[in-house]
């Protein structure tokens, strides 16, 4: 009966006594090797590193070469894992006492975890020193003023669109636009093109598409408890919904709807998504995949706003407290998110932590990047805002937004209803 | 031979002997077996049990809090959900595939051209795999483009039902996906018990003149009891642990409309790393499905005794 339930909750137990069997049978037979050469040098060091989905995310090789280049005589061996799996598996091996040198932090969230729990090795002595100052993204590692943790990249919000559609629609590249007149825009661009529909944006199902942009540009706290800041943008979101503007939400739940196929089907002419889309999308205009004619606008703002604001989530690179090679794991981290290292990753089309404009003319520079000023300007939004804040009850918090918003958009809750949800089951269940 | 040689001397000893003898025999057959099951699903389940009792995260000392965690459960709401759900759930799917299997045995069990393509064909869903039974559904239930909806509207529906995209009719969509499914398995096990009843039962109700509908009342379901007992005990166990189908078709939404207890373990102890918490709900999940199940025992056992 529960029996089915109880297998996966044991793993974590059994996974433990294996894992440390295998580390003590590591130790024994590593016993006589104690002398190996610590980092550098012409010794011959295997630095173990956490990945996910290695094949599908370019920048691991691209770092990885340009590091072994860089460090003759020490090797990466990539721990590859399901992006889906990754929280749960790299919370199991650190648990288990795994001793892989480099852990990826693929969130914020799950880094709060492992720093507040002393898995991770303290690096305040790298986030103080050289570039790192400039890195975009490098408060959210702030834990009490110590880092644990340096961001190699940082991904924000941006307006992807169809510059086919904007052309055949008498359009100019959209350079500041406000939540109103971007719903006019997408109710202007929604059209039948030969018997195919043409939706004049895509919103995706995740909460952040409304909550993450809302909160930071009005300055809301999502872990507050309270939630009327939310109002405005979901009556954005729903009003765009209602014009028949965008793919009906339920539908897009009910069909797992992929925001890659409809951009790249043309299906959608505009498209609000994170920066990391751009590196798949050069990808796919590369191998023949979609032909649609792409350029990047800044996200769109509220009314008397001055600057632009959007949201964003760095990705970082930790030492692990047990590393085997600790000194080779902090020099591929500072690596990472040093000059080299930007350098790499921007090469592949993904966004460097470490932001300098020759780093982004060389992003400009890539083959198939659009090349207008508008692009451009969007790529250095004035402030982007941290997705989700961190703390111990992030989780706990993010799966209740995640509910409501789901209520208020596949319309079974008005959207005062919804909220006065979110702020009553926020307080009750998490912050009593 | 050698007890032949045993000295006839005290009465007791020897057969006492004997007796142990025959238990470690006996033992030593089960335990190839016995120790498989204990250490991988009897040791699991109680420190499943134990862990109920604790907080544990995986990775510190885990600490005896005793009754805390159901204390916590009586007091979550989301517990209250997916324990409404789960019955809601239960209550939808046991009648209905039931009803759905036994008809089909009955449809099945005759001398018709092809009824063994049908009967095949009725059972094609259990083999199917769940995750592509699940995705293709959805695909049907589509509010604005999935046949279902366009079927409807085509019949004069104004407007049908958004299926998994309303909180109303979410967990109507995956019942109705599992009662698909589900259906030709227990057809399998229902055709099997139709064909245990003797002919002359039938030949010779119609001789006194009985009805098709009182042929069925009183000889086809009577007989069939110990099928159906079988049928429902395996049915309700099955209803309470659901699990893949809704993670894969709905994930618990919208909101937490189809959220079920089996996912709330998942959620809490593998997710959020509340192992005593999700231990404790999956605890209440057993002691439901332990009570239901004696419950219809007992009720088998009286009617029987009848």
């Amino acid at each position: 009966m529960t029996a089915s339930n109880t297998p996966a909750r044991v793993r974590h137990p059994l996974v433990k006594t294996l894992s440390a069997a295998a580390a003590l049978s590591l130790a024994l037979t590593a016993c006589g090797g104690s002398s190996e050469p610590a980092s550098g040098g012409d010794g011959n060091v295997t630095l173990s590193v956490t990945v996910w989905n290695m094949a599908k995310t370019p920048e691991f090789k691209a770092l990885f070469d340009a590091f072994e280049a860089a460090n003759p005589g020490i090797k990466i061996k990539p721990v590859d894992i399901l992006a889906d799996d990754y929280a749960e598996k790299v919370t199991t091996m650190l648990a288990g006492g795994d001793k892989t040198d480099v852990i990826t932090m693929k969130n914020v969230t799950d880094y709060s975890r492992y720093s507040s729990r002393g898995q991770l090795q303290e690096l305040t002595d790298l986030a103080k020193s050289g570039d790192a100052a400039n890195l975009a993204g490098l408060d959210a590692f702030n834990v009490g003023e110590k880092y644990f943790a340096l961001p190699y990249r940082q991904d924000f919000w941006l307006l992807y669109y169809n510059k086919t559609y904007f052309d055949k629609a008498g359009v100019k590249a959209p350079e500041t636009l406000t939540w109103d007149e971007y719903a006019k825009l997408a109710q202007q661009l929604t059209k039948d093109e030969g018997g195919k529909k043409v939706y004049g944006t895509y919103h995706h199902t995740w909460r952040s598409v409304v909550q993450a942009i809302s909160a930071a540009q009005t300055g809301g706290d999502q872990l507050s408890g309270e939630y009327s800041f939310f109002t405005d943008q979901y009556n954005v979101a729903l009003g765009v919904q209602k014009s028949g503007s965008t793919l009906d939400f339920g539908t897009a739940m009910a069909q797992k709807s992929d925001y890659k196929t409809l951009f790249e089907t043309g299906a959608t002419a505009m498209l609000p998504m994170g920066t990391w889309y751009i590196s798949a999308l050069l990808d796919a205009k590369k191998n023949g995949k979609t032909d649609v004619e792409w350029a990047l606008a800044p996200m769109p703002q509220r009314p008397g706003g001055s600057g632009v604001t959007t949201f964003g989530s760095p990705t970082a690179f930790a030492v692990n407290k047990k590393a085997e090679h600790a000194d080779a794991a902090k020099k591929f981290v500072q690596f990472a998110a040093g000059k080299a290292g930007a350098e790499a990753i921007s090469k592949v089309g993904v966004v460097p932590a470490l932001q300098s404009p020759e780093i982004t003319s060389a992003y400009f520079a890539l083959d198939g990047m659009p090349t207008d000023e508008v692009s451009k300007k969007a790529f250095e939004p004035d402030k982007v805002n941290l997705e989700m804040p961190v703390s111990e009850n992030t989780s706990d918090i993010d799966t209740i937004l995640r509910e409501e918003h789901e209520l208020i958009m596949v319309g079974d809750k008005p959207v005062a209803d919804g909220i006065k949800s979110m702020n009553e089951r926020v307080k009750s269940e998490v912050l009593n | 031979m050698a007890h032949v040689a045993t000295p006839p001397a005290p009465t007791a000893p020897p057969h006492r002997r004997r007796a142990w003898r025959d238990i470690l025999v006996g033992w030593s057959f089960i335990l190839p077996n016995f120790v498989g099951f204990a250490l991988f699903t009897l040791l699991p389940m109680l420190a499943a049990f134990a862990l109920a009792f604790l907080d544990w995260d995986s990775y510190s000392t885990p600490e005896w809090v005793g009754l805390e965690n159901f204390q916590q459960l009586w007091a979550d709401e989301n517990f209250h959900v997916a324990l409404r759900n789960t019955l809601y759930y239960a209550a939808g799917h046991i009648p209905l595939t039931l009803v759905a299997a036994l008809g089909l045995a009955i449809a099945l069990n005759r001398k018709l051209r092809g009824v063994a393509f049908f009967r095949t064909a009725a059972f094609f869903p259990y083999i199917t795999s769940l995750v592509a039974v699940a995705i293709v559904w959805n695909t049907l239930f589509n509010p604005t483009a999935g046949p279902v909806n366009q079927v409807l509207e085509a019949l004069g529906v104004a407007s049908p039902p958004k299926w998994v995209a309303s909180t109303d009719w979410a967990m109507p969509s995956v019942i109705i996906t599992s009662v698909w499914r589900d259906m030709g398995y227990y057809m399998v096990l229902y055709l099997a018990g139709l064909q245990t009843i003797p002919k002359e039962y039938y030949e010779a109700a119609r001789v006194d003149g009985a009805s098709a509908w009182q042929r069925f009342w009183n000889i086809t379901l009577p007989c069939l009891r110990p099928t159906t007992f079988f049928v429902i005990v395996m049915l309700t166990i099955q209803s309470f642990k659901v699990l893949d189908l809704i993670v894969v078709m709905t994930d618990g939404g919208p909101g937490r409309s189809t959220l079920v207890l089996a996912q709330l373990v998942y959620r809490e102890g593998i997710t959020e790393g509340k192992f005593g918490y999700s231990s404790a709900v999956a605890l209440v999940l057993f002691v439901i499905v332990l009570t239901v199940t004696v419950v219809q025992f007992r009720i088998n056992e009286r009617r029987s005794a009848r």
